[in-house]
């Protein structure tokens, strides 16, 4: 694949982030895929941070290994990106050029296999106004000069993200210019990036989650700050008015899932969300909605834990706590988008589930999914609101746990005529008065558990079917969840080039396991899991369920996979020998 | 009345306090002729949290001290009902003490009544955050040697903008402010002297009839005098005061907000998304 890599580092509260977003903006503005990177660490100022963008004229899936063009923001920025033994979780160091403020940073470390380019930023900006801050625009300029892209796009880039500052803006588009043109009479195109004519819309994960959640018809969202489920909370809160959203921060997550549950028992789709450590505190919530059986979406974001854990960097390793989150048996279904496209998509199947089936629904991301640029796949507003079975008012001897065949049963809301009703965190009968206080009645208990369970039978018979990659003859098989689809896609392109049979089971309705996954893992010489934590908690999973071997490759550095990073794992697992079992004494 | 009597009779034990709050309750939502099915009772876990199954409307018996947040969510999806919390010391006063500090403060327009009996008593008999010092209870054999919670004063503080107590054996009374909390645009709050003949056998309907009077004549716009008559406390007649201490006009959460005010979101479409709203952001 003909793609770019830039990557943009420097101190926290350097710009680093906003310089990505107009690279990004301008790339997607140009008809191409971008994928992006966020690397950065929990603090305000200061630190070592850096965003990395990635676009090509053909699907994106992930950052990519290698790097093209580093805007490096301060020496240490220079020294680290181009440092053959970088070490920062799998990216590459620089093997391309590097634009940096040749006036500001003379001393630093020569590395043969990269071309410097200095361009005296700060020089430029001061020209402009007095904030030296535009030397990230001017540094903008240089780079798109680079790549050889057209400057208009990309100053129309730049009016649109300054919009709001007026004159700020046409003071940044000079000063780009400038970057531009002083790169363009001192160097050469370094990589040529062919632009088209189309149209095309990014997002990050967070976004699409908002996004999804409005197109299904959401209305209201609760919840307490977290990094990185914070995102979600925040396009609601941005756009609040616009979608007539009510989104409300209330004292703890407790009271979030809480109050979420109120109003979807009152009848308007409403969404809570946090990470690892505030789902934690919604624990008993999950189990109240379950048994009471009123729809509930929860969007769960991991980050590496335990505890406080790394705060603004990536893994899956809640699965477990997402699948156990609550006491007793009950019904959930847990889903986790593979990319950013999915998150739209699964977001609104996760209403549609939630209250056809009456039970908790979980959309499972990760910091990297939640906060990544990347270009959405298709766009298919289309959407019906499903509220499933729903009484009608002055419906005679309404039952509101009615035993039916499918477990569920008809739903009715404060307001409705004539139903009025109990539900009940304690096991309940039909009409859902509590069954263990006078004399507890096992009968009853029993059929009520059934009925609740029978409804995740009901939703098997429904799933779609499981999704795969380039599955055909396959002789190894990978199975992954969640955000790693786009890095293991990308390996098994390339293996697939190198006459290497292997595909991959795409798991993203993870919990209940879709039984068809069983027709995929026959007569494999491996099956490789791939995830984001230490312990193989997929892994796991699919070996009781299907009882098979498998091989596990972890990831637990608190960044994503890099391709060419995974592609040496897998390939190191292909190779591997199984060594004979050797008996004490051998 | 009667049409508000649910399909289960109550199992408190005899003479338990909260049987004159179901009466009240009840008798307050008739009288103001609110319908059934536009009434919704919030519960938690403990004796009282039975009630919304007694009553014949619709009702939402959730965890321990959590119905707050549940009755906030009804009434912001659905503000045409009519939301009551009913819940009890210990629900209130320990676990979801941060619920009804941030909820009052917030003036969402529920009302929250609870059973305040000193003593937890589903788990039979322990020590609960409005037991006085030196009472012994299963779980303090020596004498609780905690200070007691001032519920009146800690809701006022938070900002509610309707305190009120009550007491079960004067159900008149209890009815008259249970019809105003609920009458009230905000967060009403009553705390009811709710005797427990079971495990609490100091603070029983003697002991209060000797001590309670009610309030006349009270400034109940006047904070600092509301303050003081909820630290008013004792064994002496006419020590411990009952009716509305303190009753203010206050901006709602909900009129305040600008989606919400907008009106019931219950009753409005969602938003529906177009390609252009996509477009706007990469």
């Amino acid at each position: 694949m003909d793609d770019v890599i830039v990557r943009i580092g420097g101190a926290a509260g350097d710009g680093v982030q906003s310089a990505g977003l107009i690279l990004t903006k301008t790339f997607s503005r140009n008809g191409l895929y971008v994928s992006t990177y966020n690397y950065y660490q929990s603090l305000i100022r200061g630190g070592q941070g850096w965003y990395q963008i990635r676009t090509s004229e053909e699907v994106v899936k992930n950052q990519g290994s290698g790097l093209d063009v580093l805007i490096a923001l301060n020496e240490d920025a220079l020294n680290r990106h181009t440092d053959e033994n970088i070490n920062e979780g799998g990216a590459s160091p620089l093997s391309g050029i590097a634009i940096f403020d040749g006036v500001m940073i003379t001393n630093y470390n020569k590395n043969s296999k990269v071309k410097y380019c200095p361009v005296p930023l700060r020089d430029i900006a001061l020209k402009y106004d007095k904030n030296p801050l535009l030397k990230n625009t001017v540094a903008l300029g240089a780079t798109i000069a680079s790549l050889g892209i057209g400057f208009d796009t990309f100053a129309n880039v730049i009016r649109e993200v300054f919009d709001k500052k007026g004159k700020i803006a046409e003071l940044n588009v000079n000063a780009a210019k400038e970057g531009y043109d002083y790169f363009m009479d001192n160097y050469s195109v370094y990589k040529k990036v062919k632009t088209i004519k189309r149209k095309m819309y990014a997002s990050t994960g967070g976004d699409a989650v908002g996004f999804g959640g409005i197109n299904a018809g959401m209305q209201m969202y609760f919840a307490y700050p977290m990094t990185p489920a914070s995102s979600v909370m925040q396009f609601f809160s941005t756009h609040a008015k616009k979608y007539n959203i009510f989104v409300k921060v209330t004292e703890d997550e407790i009271s979030a899932i809480n109050a979420a549950i109120g109003a979807n028992y009152a009848g308007v789709r409403t969404m809570t969300g946090s990470s690892g450590g505030g789902f934690a505190l919604m624990t008993e919530g999950v189990g109240l909605a379950a048994m009471t059986e009123v729809p509930l979406v929860v969007y769960e974001a991991q980050r590496p834990g335990p505890s406080t854990g790394l705060p603004t960097k990536t893994e899956q390793g809640d699965l477990n706590q997402v699948i156990g989150a609550g006491q007793g048996d009950f019904p959930r279904i847990v889903l986790a988008p593979g990319n950013i496209t999915d998150a739209f998509n699964l977001t609104k199947e996760a209403f549609n589930l939630a209250y056809k089936y009456q039970l908790p629904v979980f959309i499972m991301s990760d910091l990297y999914l939640a906060e990544h640029v990347e270009t959405l796949l298709n766009i298919d507003l289309d959407y019906i609101m499903d509220n499933g079975l729903m009484a009608r008012d002055n419906e005679e001897n309404y039952k509101r746990y009615e035993f039916t065949d499918s477990g569920i049963s008809k739903r009715a809301v404060p307001g409705q005529k004539g139903l009025m009703h109990n539900e009940d965190s304690d096991e309940h009968d039909e009409y859902g008065n509590v069954v263990s206080d006078q004399v507890t009645d096992p009968k009853i208990r029993m059929l009520s558990v059934e009925k609740r369970m029978r409804k995740i039978k009901e939703y098997i018979k429904n799933m779609p079917p499981t999704r795969t990659y380039k599955i055909e003859e396959a002789d190894y098989l990978i199975v992954q969840w969640g955000s790693t689809r786009g890095a293991v896609e990308e390996v098994i392109d390339k293996l697939r080039g190198e006459d290497i049979k292997i595909g991959a089971v795409e798991i993203d309705h993870i919990f209940p396991l879709n039984p068809d996954i069983k027709n995929y893992l026959k007569n494999k010489k491996k099956i490789i899991v791939v995830e984001n934590n230490y312990s193989g908690q997929l892994n796991r999973l699919l070996k009781s369920e299907f009882l098979i071997n498998t091989d596990f490759i972890g990831k637990y550095d608190g960044e994503a996979f890099y391709p060419d990073e995974l592609k040496n794992s897998i390939e190191g697992k292909i190779n591997e020998k199984y060594e004979k079992i050797k008996i004490r004494g051998e | 009345m009667e049409s508000y009597k649910g399909k289960v009779a109550p199992d408190w034990c005899p003479g338990c306090g909260n049987f004159a709050q179901l009466r009240a309750i009840s008798a307050a939502l008739a009288e103001l002729n609110i319908e059934p099915e536009n009434a919704v009772i919030t519960s938690g876990i403990g004796c009282s949290s039975n009630m919304p199954e007694f009553i014949n409307a619709y009702g939402y018996h959730g965890l321990h001290g959590r119905l707050v947040p549940v009755a906030a969510g009804i009434k912001w999806a659905n503000p045409d009902l009519t939301v009551i919390g009913y819940g009890g010391d210990g629900d209130g006063y320990f676990e979801g003490t941060q619920h009804l500090y941030h909820f009052a403060k917030r003036n969402v327009d529920i009302t929250y009544m609870v059973s305040d009996n000193q003593v937890f008593g589903l788990t039979t008999g322990q020590a609960s955050p409005t037991t006085p010092i030196g009472r012994i209870t299963k779980n303090t054999p020596d004498g609780n040697i905690e200070p007691p919670f001032n519920p009146l004063q800690y809701v006022l503080t938070a900002g509610a903008s309707f305190v009120a107590r009550g007491f079960s054996g004067d159900i008149k009374t209890l009815t008259e402010i249970t019809k105003e909390a609920i009458k009230h645009k905000g967060f009403s709050f009553i705390d009811v002297l709710s005797p427990c003949p079971t495990y609490n056998k100091f603070n029983g309907y003697d002991f209060y009839r000797k001590t309670f009077y009610r309030l006349e004549g009270n400034n109940k716009e006047d904070f600092f005098e509301a303050y003081k008559h909820a630290s008013e406390w004792g064994d002496q007649p006419h020590s411990i005061p009952t009716g509305i201490f303190y009753e203010v006009n206050k901006t709602r959460y909900e009129d305040a907000d600008e989606v919400l005010s907008k009106g019931s979101l219950k009753k409005t479409a969602p938003y529906k998304l177009t390609e252009d709203d996509m477009a706007e952001f990469y």
